[in-house]
């Protein structure tokens, strides 16, 4: 054994050694040819565009005359900082002051005690460069912190209550690094939903132990800090559905189970779906006025003072979707819906439309609720929304009437 | 045989067994355990019902194409059909956390989701619809003509994708892809950039109007099945290979658009 391997290891030493004399036998003939090579290639690398920089220009300010409208971004799957920061350019051009924008914990904390703020760092700087302020939503579980797969299928919402502290030392975490340029956090996101409650019954007393686990460290870590919680999705859900609960329900057992101590606002979703601005509402309607039913419940919970933030908005514009309208339905109602929050809503804070702009397109009828397409063209809605936020006259005839004797 | 070459045979015998056991230790324990293809004894298919004609709720009943080819995917694989309803957002949870088997629902195949998809079986992209005889069935066809389009809709930004690329042409925008469509049909615009459903749907609403119709931006639409079930993948593929082959596939989009 020992004689074959020595006769085995000089064979392969011989073949490694005729290898590189091959290597060396070839570039001493060749090499003008690969030096012309290598020159041909950093030629051809230099035609190749740079990515464009994203330098930080000048401190800009937001110019608006409706401090109410905002508008909710996805800026956090960005790969390219410059589309952040084209992004946030054309929210100031918008003359929305606000902004709502996910920090997933799964992004930020991939293992224990771990942090990686590059990305929330990069958003941070060209909002506040932009003269932007930004409500942070608070989500999604990173692995480390969900439980074995082995066990059970789990989802990146699926948040089990033993990790409820580690959640709160990441959202506390949050608060500090951005006191005074972040101190707005809504903590999770439609709780009412089975799927976004990682598909386990949804359980508005363990969503309210959630929020009492995070309140008291955020506000050691920036006692300026605004807890907004809520966040429920507008659903009609009986007690008992697989799918989810009715959100004037939820919010209801909410207060119930004690949550008015810990939360300082009250984050809304409501969409106008396939009704007007002004329909009336209804607890067993969902419409645009849906968030007076949830205020209503406030105010039977003598919560009334507490400010309201609609943190989701809007109505789509899909041809196939039963809940949308048509593009010119979605700007009449929009537009109407503002108005109607200015004039009749005292107790609301913010309105932020969903959604401005994808990073990457869903391919199917969420996309038509932005007002930026992803290769950053405007949307109609954008400049319609643009028009009424900065004061801008718009007169121009948008579409043409049906050509006669047109279908219905 | 000699010593030394039996030592050799010995450890390559060795290492090919290491290989192999590296190879099964890193497969999913799912996946070792042969699992049955559908353990519940049912297709269950994940479908969002808000989406005609594709799938929506008519007197608490389920309709529509994505619904039929459920059926018809469920007969072809011999195990009855069980259809689970979630809203667009949960399609691909559910199916991760294995609460259906399937997803069919008008799904484009997006490449970063993490799931297997089929061989399409529709293609709703925008097409351009004009007269039957002109020669409007590409983008570059269009210079110096007029194209309706709904107003604010995605063929409303792909038109203004087309004005950056090619010769100018005349945008006629209208409230809705009907009104578009009628545009063309009474004389007011050479074509029309609509989604291919809106199309089909119009077009079958008027039969005298001679008509031609061609996809200038493909959406394929496939069934969607989880990542680590490639064999359920291969059972679900084949089967719609067998019901598009024998035209079950082609009479369905015919029934419903």
């Amino acid at each position: 054994m020992q004689r074959w391997l020595t006769v085995e290891r000089r064979r392969q030493a011989a073949h490694v050694i005729a290898r590189i004399y091959g290597i060396y036998a070839d570039l001493r003939r060749w090499w003008p040819w690969y030096l012309r090579g290598l020159i041909f290639m950093l030629a051809l690398d230099m035609l190749v565009p740079a990515a464009p920089r994203a330098p930080l220009g000048p401190p800009q300010t937001v110019e608006t005359i409706k401090p109410h409208v905002c508008v909710h971004t996805r800026l956090i799957e960005e790969v390219e900082e410059w589309k952040i920061q084209r992004s946030l350019e054309l929210t100031r051009a918008l003359g929305a002051e606000t902004i709502v924008e996910f920090f997933p914990w799964a992004y930020i904390e991939t293992a224990e005690d771990r942090y990686d703020w590059t990305q929330a760092d990069r958003i941070v700087s060209h909002a506040r460069n932009q003269g932007i302020r930004i409500i942070a939503r608070m989500g999604l579980v990173p692995a480390w912190a969900r439980p074995d797969p082995a066990e059970a299928l789990t989802t990146l919402n699926t948040l089990p209550p033993a990790s409820y502290a580690d959640f709160a030392a990441f959202v506390a975490e949050f608060a500090a690094r951005y006191a005074g340029v972040i101190d707005h956090l809504i903590i999770w996101n439609e709780p009412n939903l089975a799927f976004e409650w990682g598909y386990q019954s949804v359980d508005p007393a363990g969503y309210v132990d959630l929020l009492r686990a995070v309140y008291d460290q955020v506000k050691v870590a920036n006692p300026d800090a605004i807890i907004l919680a809520g966040a429920l999705a507008p659903t009609l859900e009986p007690p008992g559905s697989p799918h989810g609960l009715n959100d004037l329900i939820y919010l209801e057992r909410m207060y119930q189970a004690g949550a008015a101590d810990y939360f300082d606002a009250l984050a809304v979703h409501t969409y106008g779906f396939t009704e007007p601005a002004a329909a009336e509402s209804h607890p067993d309607l969902l419409n645009f006025r849906r968030a007076e039913q949830l205020y209503a419940v406030m105010q039977r919970f003598d919560d009334g003072d507490t400010p309201v933030y609609i943190t989701e908005t809007g109505w789509n514009d899909h041809p196939r979707w039963t809940m949308a309208v048509s593009p010119s339905q979605r700007i009449g109602h929009t537009i109407a819906a503002f108005r109607w929050a200015e004039v009749n809503w005292p107790w609301l804070e913010q309105m932020c439309l969903w959604v401005l702009r994808f990073p990457l397109p869903t391919l199917s009828y969420p996309d038509s609720f932005t007002l930026i397409t992803t290769d950053f063209q405007l949307k109609p809605i954008y400049h319609a929304v643009q028009a009424y936020a900065r004061g801008f006259p718009q007169t121009e005839t948008l579409w043409l009437p049906p050509p006669a004797a047109a279908s219905p | 045989m000699a010593a030394a070459t039996r030592r050799r045979f010995a450890l390559i015998a060795v290492a090919l067994a290491l290989v192999a056991a590296l190879i099964w230790l890193a497969v999913d324990p799912s996946r070792r355990e042969s699992a049955p293809l559908f353990r519940h004894g049912a297709l269950r298919i994940g479908v969002d019902a808000s989406y005609p004609p594709f799938a929506f709720l008519a007197d608490d009943q389920l309709h529509g194409l994505d619904v039929d080819l459920g059926r018809a995917l469920a007969d072809e694989l011999d195990i009855p059909a069980q259809f689970v309803l979630l809203g667009f957002d949960g399609l691909y949870d559910g199916l991760q956390t294995d609460q259906v088997d399937v997803l069919i629902s008008a799904l484009r195949i997006d490449p970063g989701r993490q799931v297997h998809y089929s061989l399409p079986y529709f293609d709703a992209g925008l097409a351009l619809v004009s007269a039957a005889g002109r020669d409007f069935t590409t983008m570059a066809a269009l210079s110096g003509h007029a194209l309706a389009f709904e107003f604010g809709s995605e063929a409303h930004s792909e038109a203004n994708r087309w004005l950056r690329r090619i010769q100018p042409f005349e945008t006629r925008p209208y409230e809705l892809p009907a009104y578009a469509l009628d545009a063309v049909r009474l004389g007011h615009a050479d074509a029309a950039l609509v989604d291919a459903v809106s199309a089909r749907l119009y077009l079958r609403d008027q039969p005298d109007w001679g008509a031609q119709m061609s996809v200038v931006r493909p959406v394929p639409l496939a069934i969607a099945t989880r990542i680590d079930r490639l064999d359920r993948a291969l059972a679900v593929n084949e089967a719609l290979a067998a019901l598009i082959e024998d035209g079950t596939v082609a009479a369905l989009i015919d029934r419903w658009l």
